[in-house]
């Protein structure tokens, strides 16, 4: 594979009046991974997609092996040998996991598909991630059959079916598993050894640390700084990204309630994927949820919610329920922040306000009540720190990390007693990360009994009182004191009896 | 073996509308004896040559997520140019300019509603709902009256083109079905296919990923202006004769077509064949009804009924399967 260099100087973008980079550097080079770090709306994914020809930067050059280059669209950028994963991610849901791979280079044979050769080829790339992936994903298999994990992978695999020289990985690892970042980075060891440049965005430091050779971070649209790895530690990285910031990773109750009501009793719950919980959560207290992706943590929690079909019995404040309906959990005070913001928690194109209050017309609606509807909501947005024009912009102008905001928001403004969150900080960025924490810890201090299922297994570790790890659809250990450990953590994850 | 069974329904929907199509044949076969004899099957399936080729125009634009509502004026305007080109004596060479004018003139036609979508990026729904009154207008102004009488030559050889008898020969329906057949397979085998399912079922996504979307977008209405051309062509090859109000009642029945023969509205889905089995069951519920002797006014209620079945039945069968489901 040929060498590459690659340098950005002075990158600006605008859209509109709104500033994303204000002034973008970069430089990677072959054999490197060199991650992109910042909070978000600091102008990394712009950048990223800079690099890729899907946006044009105002001015500043790229430099491709010394030679200024310009992509108008990311086929040229292709052409140079740049190919990305993208964090909004770039498969067509109707197609087959071989169509989506080889999409607009397909294999050819006299001008027509080659359909053999391209299952064949996608099934060697797809063998990449062997052992890791279920039987079903094979190259004929419909990405709207796929898990969030699965379609990452396929997405990963696209990037890497154009034998790039340069791959940028945005958010690649955020719907993985642990293994399956494990495998990913054996595959980043080989790309680097066979000669090709990795750009690696991610929010989770800890990733960065154990994969990237070079730092460079942005704040406000500006590069800040660039380390490198074996010379800096965490909390540099973390001050450059957010100034003057203190970022906790801690905040543990000091006390666990075991003499707290019993908020939720949840004996034998069963779904297609569950295979018998049970499970008690007390008033105040914070229950983690941990395991591998898609081991019926977010089955249970819809389960609770009444979104989704269940047997078993779930006694909620002192009282047997059977829910058919979210509209009966929400009667019951439960509220249930979504995984996936986009799709489940929110309508973009609304404002902020009718986003917040959407779950409690009930209190606003008859008679309208708008005055109260606003004094609520701008109390709520003022407690969660949302950073936003006002309250009447749509949810499609906030960051990540705000547009998640409002996503807690309109459950809090019902003060639920149980509180059940689907891996809610996955893809929002530290400083984002640190208030929600907070946020969290004053809940349960409240009183509220909280149920957190967290992909991330530092904020398991860091911030609840209690574990239950989920494997296969049942529960296989429960960690506490001085069993919470991430040792124990990921033995469990795995299925092994800790 | 149930996820291969619920791939191939979700992959090829029309499945549902060749059981109906089926259904129909049945019916129609208890009404009229001699439906399969060649006389009235090659009749029937001529009548329906028009309606096959507008749904199969429509299917490429609805797959890309667009819609051409201009279809049934460009059959018109087709019908128009060709009746008043023709004249009872025309020479080849007359007619092969008339045929020139006429695919040129579709050709335009496709042009201007792909620059409305692509280039002005106007709503799909609008551009071609107000090029569908250019394109009357101009049919109009060709031809004011229905009228025109084309040389005995070429209906005579719409009736029967591969004489392989004078009295039996191969209906022109099941050739032109057939070739259409074979046109679908030729291009689902190419790259362009995949381009086309790819930019209707998430055109931001075919963007990254390097497709030109607007490209594709723009083909869909040129695919659909020629298979209009073609469907006015055949109106005035059947009938010997012209109307410049051809195509009034078409637009609508072309869409309906393709729904029921599985392409999703919304685009990113859908099939060719699907679209003429889709053309085959309008066509046929005319016959159906004709022959029940009911009143006219049944035709459109019972047309609602295919339409709302066939939308229903893939929703129903997911419902099932949720409620069947623990």
């Amino acid at each position: 594979m040929k060498d590459i260099t690659l340098v950005v100087e002075n990158a600006v973008k605008t859209y509109g009046g709104v500033t994303a980079l204000a002034d973008g550097n970069l430089a990677v080079r072959s054999g490197e991974v060199t991650a992109l770090l910042g909070a978000n709306g600091s102008g990394k994914s712009t950048l990223s997609k800079i690099l890729t020809g899907v946006v044009s930067p105002n001015s500043g050059r790229v430099l491709i092996d010394g030679a200024p280059v310009f992509f108008r669209s990311p086929v040229e950028a292709r052409r140079m040998g740049i190919s990305a994963v993208y964090q909004e991610l770039s498969l067509i849901p109707d197609l087959t996991v071989a169509e989506n791979i080889w999409l607009g280079h397909e294999p050819l044979r006299a001008g027509f598909m080659n359909h053999g050769e391209m299952k064949a080829r996608t099934q060697s790339l797809l063998d990449l991630f062997s052992g890791m992936l279920k039987p079903n994903l094979t190259p004929d298999a419909l990405i709207t059959s796929l898990s969030p994990d699965e379609r990452q992978i396929v997405e990963i695999l696209k990037a890497l079916s154009y034998d790039p020289r340069l791959i940028i990985l945005d958010e690649a690892t955020a719907s993985l598993d642990s293994q399956q970042v494990n495998r990913l980075f054996e595959l980043i060891g080989d790309w680097k050894t066979g000669g090709m440049a990795i750009v690696f965005v991610s929010h989770r430091m800890e990733e960065i640390f154990r994969i990237a050779d070079k730092a460079s971070v942005l704040r406000n649209g500006r590069t800040v700084g660039e380390r490198t790895i074996s010379e800096t530690n965490e909390r540099e990285l973390v001050d450059l990204m957010i100034e003057g910031a203190n970022a906790l990773l801690r905040e543990r109750a000091a006390v666990v309630p075991v003499d707290a009501p019993i908020r939720l009793d949840v004996q034998e719950l069963r779904t297609a994927v569950l295979r018998g919980v049970s499970l008690q959560v007390r008033d105040g207290e914070l229950l983690g949820l941990g395991g591998l992706q898609g081991q019926g943590q977010s089955d249970l929690l819809m389960a609770l919610f009444g979104a989704i079909r269940y047997s078993g019995q779930i006694v909620l404040s002192g009282m047997p329920r059977q829910f058919k309906h979210p509209k009966q959990a929400m009667r019951s005070d439960v509220a249930l922040v979504p995984g996936d913001r986009g799709t489940e928690g929110l309508l973009a194109i609304r404002s902020i306000l009718e986003n917040l209050i959407l779950p409690s017309w009930d209190r606003y609606g008859v008679p309208l009540k708008m005055q109260k509807a606003r004094a609520d909501g701008t109390q709520i947005a003022a407690e969660l720190k949302m950073v936003m024009a006002s309250l009447h912009a749509p949810v499609s102008s906030l960051s990540g990390g705000n547009a998640q905001k409002v996503v807690i928001g309109k459950w809090l403004l019902r003060s639920p007693k149980l509180l059940l969150l689907n891996d809610p900080t996955k893809g929002i960025d530290v400083g984002a990360k640190a208030e929600f924490y907070h946020l969290l810890t004053q809940l349960r201090d409240a009183g509220t009994a909280i149920l957190f299922y967290s992909s991330d297994d530092d904020e398991l570790l860091g911030l609840c009182d209690r574990v239950l790890v989920l494997h296969d659809g049942e529960v296989s250990a429960e960690l506490t004191g001085n069993t919470l450990m991430r040792e124990n953590l990921v033995a469990a994850s795995m299925g092994a009896a800790s | 073996m149930n996820g291969r069974l619920s791939r191939t329904f979700s992959r090829n929907p029309f499945v549902f509308s060749l059981i109906l199509f089926l259904v129909l044949v049945v019916i129609n076969r208890a009404l009229q004896d001699n439906m399969f004899e060649l006389g009235p099957l090659n009749g029937n399936l001529r009548v329906f040559i028009p309606a096959i080729f507008l749904a199969v125009g429509q299917t490429f634009v609805i797959i890309a997520g667009g819609v051409d509502l201009s279809v049934g004026a460009m059959v018109s305007m087709t019908s128009a140019i060709l009746a008043t080109q023709i004249p009872q004596e025309a020479t080849a060479d007359v007619f092969l300019r008339a045929l020139l004018l006429a695919f040129g003139a579709g050709a335009l036609a496709g042009t201007l509603n792909g620059f409305g979508v692509t280039v002005l990026r106007l709503q799909p729904i609008v551009t071609t709902y107000a090029t569908s009154f250019i394109f009357a207008g101009i049919a109009l102004a060709i031809l004011p009256e229905p009228g025109g009488r084309l040389p005995r030559d070429i209906t005579s050889f719409w009736r029967n083109p591969l004489q392989v008898t004078t009295e039996i020969g191969i209906p022109i329906g099941l050739i032109v079905i057939t070739l259409l057949v074979l046109f679908w397979i030729i291009i689902a085998n190419t790259r362009y296919k995949q381009f086309l399912f790819a930019t209707g079922g998430k055109a931001e996504a075919a963007y990254t990923t390097g497709i030109r979307v607007n490209r594709v977008k723009f083909t869909t209405y040129l695919f659909s202006a020629l298979f209009a051309t073609l469907a006015g062509m055949a109106i005035v090859f059947g009938t010997g004769t012209g109307n410049p109000r051809a195509g009034e009642q078409m637009t609508l029945l072309s869409v309906v077509a393709v729904v029921i023969g599985g392409t999703r509205l919304s685009g990113g889905q859908g099939n060719i064949i699907g679209s003429i089995i889709g053309a085959l069951i309008l066509g046929i519920i005319g016959n159906v009804l004709s022959f029940a002797n009911l009143d006219s006014w049944v035709r459109p209620l019972i047309d609602a009924l295919i339409i709302i079945i066939a939308l229903a039945i893939p929703g129903l069968i997911s419902l099932g399967r949720r409620m069947w489901k623990p």
